[in-house]
């Protein structure tokens, strides 16, 4: 008898952080989501965000572009961030909890904040745990995992479009060799997590051949790592007699794929065309837009996306409040494109990716949380209400959404209601 | 040497230090992506005087052909990076609209642009993430109608005087910036 209070406070403690969501706002912050879903607008107006990492207890951090870390906290309940506070410094895309350890890059380096239990800010100064990768400015950004061997895994990008030398990007441009370039570009590194001052060469080369790829996350019940990979850009600017204004709207795809020990993604030499599914060779290696690459020299995509989406940050949906479909696939933030012009532009989405009983994709995508942008039809990124970048699984299984272009952070709850 | 030297120093740089990025679009002015002046200020630019990359020889105009549409040379070649509408992309490569660069009565620095890349940007082509190829695949003809068409379209006050062929040949064969 005595007991009983204690157990029901217990109960309804269980029950609220269970059952009591939020209140979504009345448009769901613009978003147009699934039956069933509905959303509302955590903070607004913060600085242009990156990715995004939600603690236990519901703290979140989330990565300004060019300045600091975002911490913020919800003291009353209602969802919404009643405390905002920006520390660190530098920039940069990546960021992850590992314990206590808060871990960030910037686009040169990889670093760590203790946290303290109960304490939105942290105390002490970082710790570098990896520095001095390359940084030319293109394809700059170093996301980061954890394996599930509890390694961490680093990207460097290529500061290229299709390594054209002095006229990349431009008609005519020419391929070169890029067997040096490719020794510290193009790839992703493996570190130890908790050793300092780690430099690229201290990393062990873990796969090659991409251009640049600012998706990665591990998957939770293989422990695998996917990536995506952002394909290259204007087809028929380098090589108008081959490729069309269309060809180059709907080309190459922007790549879905297995992180192995060894993979190589084919860049700068070949691209992935979605509408033929099929490697080919590209423009700037002799490629017409019909020449294909040489069989099984490089990964083949599991998922092959609509060109010039942008994908920026994974997060494999390991909570229970959505419906049991969403369980241990992936949801994918794409920024949205520029290179479809003069076509109308596409992306500005979060596309649910289901996984098989074998934590492999499917190959099938589904558009998740749409309306980024605002506006049906859409000439360019400028005119794009918000660009989404960050994803992140809260402890109660929310899904959170970041945005690139004006800082909004969105909550994405399942109501079941369907009006 | 030395100006090989001095050309590494720039490149040294680029690699190393990174500018603050344009500010993001403020909500209710959409097409201000990030004032072009970042990169356009530069009007007599230092570290690019060091530059001195020769352009290319002009490819041939077909004789007796058409005058180039100045219109048609944008939008196959500007504006797949600087957008139709010349704002540019957020971060990745600048808003045209009103360029010092473009606004100069002056055509030569312009055209150096055009002809040269971002190279002789120096410092200031680090606002942007994408540098800018040269272009000097396209004949003095078809350069002085796009330089003409964006003069008109993206100067701060349109300039209506033509750029010609032969103001074209000038920066093309000129070593380096005017």
């Amino acid at each position: 008898m005595k007991k009983t209070p204690a157990l029901l406070a217990s109960l309804l403690l269980a029950l609220v952080a269970r059952g009591a969501l939020p209140a979504p706002d009345a448009d769901n912050g613009g978003l147009v989501l699934p039956p069933g879903f509905r959303a509302f607008v955590v903070a607004d107006n913060l600085k242009p965000l990156r990715n995004m990492t939600v603690a236990p207890n519901g703290d979140i951090y989330v990565k300004t572009r060019e300045a600091g870390i975002y911490g913020l906290r919800d003291t009353d309940g209602d969802g919404r961030a009643d405390v905002i506070k920006e520390f660190g410094s530098g920039g940069g895309t990546g960021i992850a909890l590992r314990g206590d350890w808060l871990y960030t890059s910037t686009d040169s380096d990889v670093s760590r904040y203790k946290l303290t239990p109960g304490e939105l800010v942290p105390a002490g100064a970082p710790e570098r745990i990896v520095r001095d990768l390359p940084n030319k400015r293109q394809h700059s950004a170093k996301v980061f995992a954890f394996g599930g061997d509890g390694q961490l895994y680093v990207e460097t990008g290529s500061p290229s479009n299709a390594y054209g030398g002095a006229k990349d990007r431009a008609l005519g441009a020419k391929g070169e060799d890029p067997t040096e370039f490719l020794k510290h570009h193009g790839g992703y590194w493996r570190f130890d997590p908790d050793k300092p001052d780690q430099t690229q060469d201290d990393g062990y080369h873990f796969s090659t051949g991409h251009r640049h790829s600012t998706t990665i996350a591990l998957n939770p019940v293989s422990k695998q790592l996917f990536v995506a990979i952002h394909g290259r850009d204007q087809l028929n600017t380098v090589a108008p007699q081959f490729y069309s204004e269309e060809d180059n709207a709907e080309n190459p795809s922007e790549v879905f794929h297995l992180l192995k020990d060894g993979s190589n993604f084919g860049w700068p030499f070949t691209y992935y065309d979605p509408r033929a599914k099929q490697r080919k060779l590209n423009p700037e290696y002799g490629g017409d837009g019909k020449k294909l690459a040489e069989p099984g020299k490089y990964d083949e995509p599991l998922i092959g996306f609509p060109a010039h989406w942008a994908p920026m940050q994974l997060a494999f949906y390991t909570g229970s409040q959505f419906p049991a479909k969403y369980k241990n696939g992936a949801f994918l933030a794409f920024q949205g494109s520029w290179n479809r012009a003069p076509k109308p532009q596409k992306g500005y989405k979060v596309v649910f990716i289901p996984f098989n009983a074998q934590a492999m994709p499917t190959g099938d995508y589904e558009t998740f949380a749409d309306n980024f942008a605002g506006k049906a039809e859409l000439a360019s990124p400028n005119d794009a209400a918000h660009r989404p970048n960050g994803v992140a699984v809260g402890p109660d299984g929310s899904l959170y959404v970041s945005d690139s272009s004006h800082g909004r952070v969105w909550r994405i709850i399942y109501t079941g209601e369907t009006k | 040497m030395r100006r090989v030297t001095g050309l590494i120093l720039i490149l040294a740089l680029a690699a190393c230090s990174k500018q603050e990025p344009p500010p993001a679009v403020p909500r209710d002015e959409p097409h201000r992506n990030a004032p072009s002046e970042r990169v356009a200020a530069p009007v007599s630019p230092a570290p690019a005087a060091k530059v001195e990359i020769t352009a290319a020889t002009p490819p041939v105009a077909p004789p007796g052909g058409p005058a180039p549409n100045g219109e048609a040379i944008f939008t196959a070649t500007c504006a797949t990076c600087h957008m139709a509408d010349g704002y540019g992309v957020p971060y990745l490569q600048p808003s045209i609209k009103g360029s010092a660069w473009i606004s100069n009565p002056d055509p030569q620095l312009l055209l150096s642009l055009i002809l040269r890349g971002s190279v002789i940007l120096g410092e200031g082509a680090k606002a942007y993430d994408n540098d800018m190829a040269p272009q000097d695949h396209l004949s003095d003809a078809e350069i002085a109608a796009v330089a003409s068409y964006v003069r008109l379209r993206f100067a701060a006050v349109p300039i209506e005087k033509p750029v010609t062929p032969a103001e074209v040949a000038v920066a093309r064969n000129r070593p380096g910036l005017p």
